[in-house]
């Protein structure tokens, strides 16, 4: 959703890292600067907003949840600190999030705040003198993955 | 008696729970359960099969390329369709950079410190620390300056009184017996470990054009473009960047983590006694040479009641009896059905209960073959190859052999491999192995490539009526199949029985326990508040409870947490 609104200079690597634990320490590796963008458990409602730096991690002032599985920030974080190789800076971009249930779409208040996220995640780049700009035609994000099934998945428990 | 439970037991990420029972200082009973469930299979019926891997490869976190590739074998099997030789080199050399890196995680970052005792640091002397180091191994990362700079890292994080993430370590326990200067040694390593892990990413985001999730797969070969005169393809440039990152991999893996894996085996010589549990082994071929895929570098096979002897090798992935043995019962698990069921024909229904000891207690199924539960992992994989003479596992297991005796250690035999240390150095053999066959396969390419031969993809026909097929691949964690029925085009079943299925397998209808539950019979537990003789045996089988089970996490809990009952 980023890339089809903002483009980035080729110092700018944006990656879709999943839930790797430990395994997100090597992406992570010697970056000037990280934005983490993803889910976050907060005490706020659905589709809210938060920001994170890594003081707030470090410090668990940020109940940090961000996946379903907990993708190790803290962990991979600390690592690379004693080992001499942390990012220069962290911050999460996060949004609270409807359900973390079984599925492959975003929740309608997740969706909407979606759009802030990627303008806020513009600003604080372009804030650090970052090349990042508003492309002239924005494209429409593709998301196949959507559409095509035949059976859609309830959670029964 | 104490009742322990620990919850979640995996280093960093995944949700394993183990319960055993402690009696006279060891342990009388065990229970394993994974405490989140899979759906991803159910999300992929109906789809269109070309897509299943870019699905699959989201089954782990961790572990993304080895579903990816374990779905278009699957594809490929049902249609019975060959895929060109440069394919299977690309596919190849992703599946070694992305297994060494694994194995390296595992050693280090996951394990290491239920062996090293990080508070003992300070009081090393780095001068001798070198010294040990230089005698056992050529690594460049163990100069005294080095090494004394690791160890004010160290000092600074004790001495600022906030460890961190390695505030949950079982610290000055009576069974860490390393000296100051080997904790040093290992965790200098520790650390290095980073820098290679990020080489070996390299390697799959060369190739698979992205890391994690590669991109780069299709149902009959890879996407990967070919052509020796374009800047934008596969070409010299990118096979050079490809071998350097390779050549700079495998001394680490070599001098650093095989050496360090003898070490500890020579310095805890009583774990080749404990942790031995379900001695049937399973290993599937894998690093084909062919496309045909008739012959491959790593050797197959199956070994019943420890018995090196009787190894039954699996020649290839059409192997029937394998086709034939595999069933998944679901009496322990939180599924509905009944009896053993093949998995072309299996279902996943939840069934939720809560922890029942004597009924469902697991989120993971119990695979059996033909009847048995079978141990996988590197440690099958190397029992393979040493019981059917492979001259590759021979060479690094007689060399681990011939290292541990010579560092005072105990005479190790194949046999004291079927133990909790035996899967710790089984999986440096294995990546020594790998370092092996990593520029071996670069340059299987590169000369098919030179030869002028530019074919990657070999495209699908799928037929109206319906097919099934089965993808097998040894993954880090031992063997990983996927199991397809496609009707019309699409998927009509989809089953994986993964590595950590095998192993974290909960009792069956027989009640016959699983790997990780037999293992921890008879461990010793020193002091059941701090059960870290528990934690090595699970640990030596690399846990990793996140494909395992079928995604559900309520709790959201962190760190471990033991809790004495």
């Amino acid at each position: 959703m980023f890339r089809c609104k903002y483009e980035c200079g080729s110092n700018v690597e944006i990656l879709d890292l999943g839930t790797p634990g430990l395994d997100l320490a090597p992406y992570l590796y010697a970056a000037d600067l990280v934005i983490v963008a993803d889910a976050v458990h907060a005490q706020e409602k659905p589709g809210t907003l938060c920001i994170y730096c890594e003081d707030d991690l470090v410090a668990r002032r940020a109940q940090l949840r961000l996946t379903a599985h907990d993708p190790g920030v803290r962990e991979s974080i600390a690592l690379l600190r004693l080992a001499g190789h942390a990012p220069s800076e962290l911050i999460i971009v996060g949004v609270v999030p409807e359900s973390c249930g079984l599925g492959k779409g975003f929740s309608p208040s997740v969706l909407s705040t979606s759009s802030v996220a990627v303008d806020n995640i513009a600003r604080l780049l372009v804030e650090r003198g970052i090349d990042c700009h508003r492309r002239h035609a924005p494209v429409q994000p593709n998301l196949w993955w959507l559409s095509g099934e035949r059976s859609e998945f309830v959670a029964s428990r | 008696m104490a009742r322990i439970s620990i919850d979640p037991i995996t280093r960093i990420e995944g949700h394993l729970r183990i319960d055993v029972e402690v009696d006279g200082g060891t342990v009388q009973k065990a229970w394993a359960s994974c405490t989140m469930w899979r759906g991803i299979e159910t999300i992929l019926l109906g789809r269109d099969p070309r897509e299943g891997w870019v699905f699959a490869q989201r089954f782990c976190g961790v572990c993304t390329t080895v579903h990816a590739i374990a779905s278009v074998r699957a594809v490929e099997d049902a249609l019975q369709l060959e895929i060109p030789a440069n394919a299977q080199y690309i596919r190849n050399l992703i599946l070694i950079a992305h297994a060494l890196h694994d194995h390296i995680v595992h050693f280090y970052q996951l394990s290491a410190l239920d062996w090293v005792d990080i508070t003992t640091i300070p009081k090393a002397d780095p001068a001798r620390a070198a010294s040990i180091a230089d005698g056992v191994s050529t690594w460049r990362g163990n100069s005294r300056r080095t090494l004394e700079e690791v160890q004010n890292k160290v000092k600074g994080l004790i001495g600022s009184g906030q460890l961190g993430i390695f505030s949950n370590g079982y610290w000055g326990h009576p069974a860490m017996r390393l000296s100051p200067e080997m904790n040093l040694i290992l965790f200098a390593h520790y650390l290095q470990a980073l820098e290679f892990q990020r080489k070996a990413n390299q390697v799959v985001g060369i190739l698979g054009g992205k890391t994690p999730h590669i991109q780069n797969l299709a149902v009959g070969g890879v996407m990967n473009a070919i052509n020796l005169n374009s800047l934008a393809t596969m070409n010299m440039d990118r096979l050079g960047m490809l071998q350097s990152l390779l050549q700079e991999l495998v001394p680490f893996v070599q001098q650093a983590y095989f050496v360090d894996a003898c070490l500890l085996g020579a310095s805890y010589p009583e774990w080749f006694r404990y942790g031995r549990g379900v001695a049937n082994y399973l290993a599937v071929p894998d690093l084909p040479v062919d496309a045909k895929a008739t012959q491959f570098d790593l050797p197959g096979g199956v070994i019943m009641d420890g018995n090196l002897g009787s190894v039954r090798p699996v020649q290839n992935w059409r192997d029937e009896a394998i086709r034939a043995a595999v069933a998944e019962d679901v009496t322990h698990a939180w599924y509905l059905g009944e009896g053993p069921q093949p998995p072309w024909q299996g279902k996943t229904d939840p069934y939720y209960t809560d922890f029942r000891e004597d009924g469902k207690y697991t989120w993971v199924k119990a695979p059996r073959y033909n009847g048995h539960p079978m141990q996988v992992g590197p440690l099958a994989n190397v029992l393979v190859g040493y019981a059917s003479s492979h001259p590759l596992t021979r060479k690094w297991t007689d060399e681990a052999f011939k290292r541990i005796s010579s560092l005072s250690g105990p005479n190790v035999t194949p046999e004291d491999l079927q133990s909790t240390m035996g899967r710790y150095l089984a999986r440096a053999i294995r990546s020594a192995m790998l370092s092996d066959l990593a520029l071996q396969h670069w340059q299987l390419l590169t000369a098919n490539i030179l030869k002028g031969d530019d074919t990657t993809y070999n495209p699908p026909k799928f037929p109206q009526h319906e097919i099934a097929g089965v993808g097998l691949h040894e993954a880090p964690r031992g063997t990983l199949s996927h199991w397809v029925v496609i009707d019309k085009g699409a998927f009509s079943n989809y089953q994986a029985v993964v590595p950590s299925t095998w192993n974290a397998s909960p009792r069956d209808e027989k009640g016959v326990p699983g790997p990780y539950e037999s293992s921890l019979l008879a461990n010793p537990v020193v002091d059941p508040s701090k059960p870290l003789e528990v934690l090595r045996t699970v640990h030596s089988f690399d846990p990793c409870m996140a494909c395992a089970c079928h995604t559900f996490d309520a709790s959201g809990r962190e760190i471990a947490q033991v809790k004495v009952l």
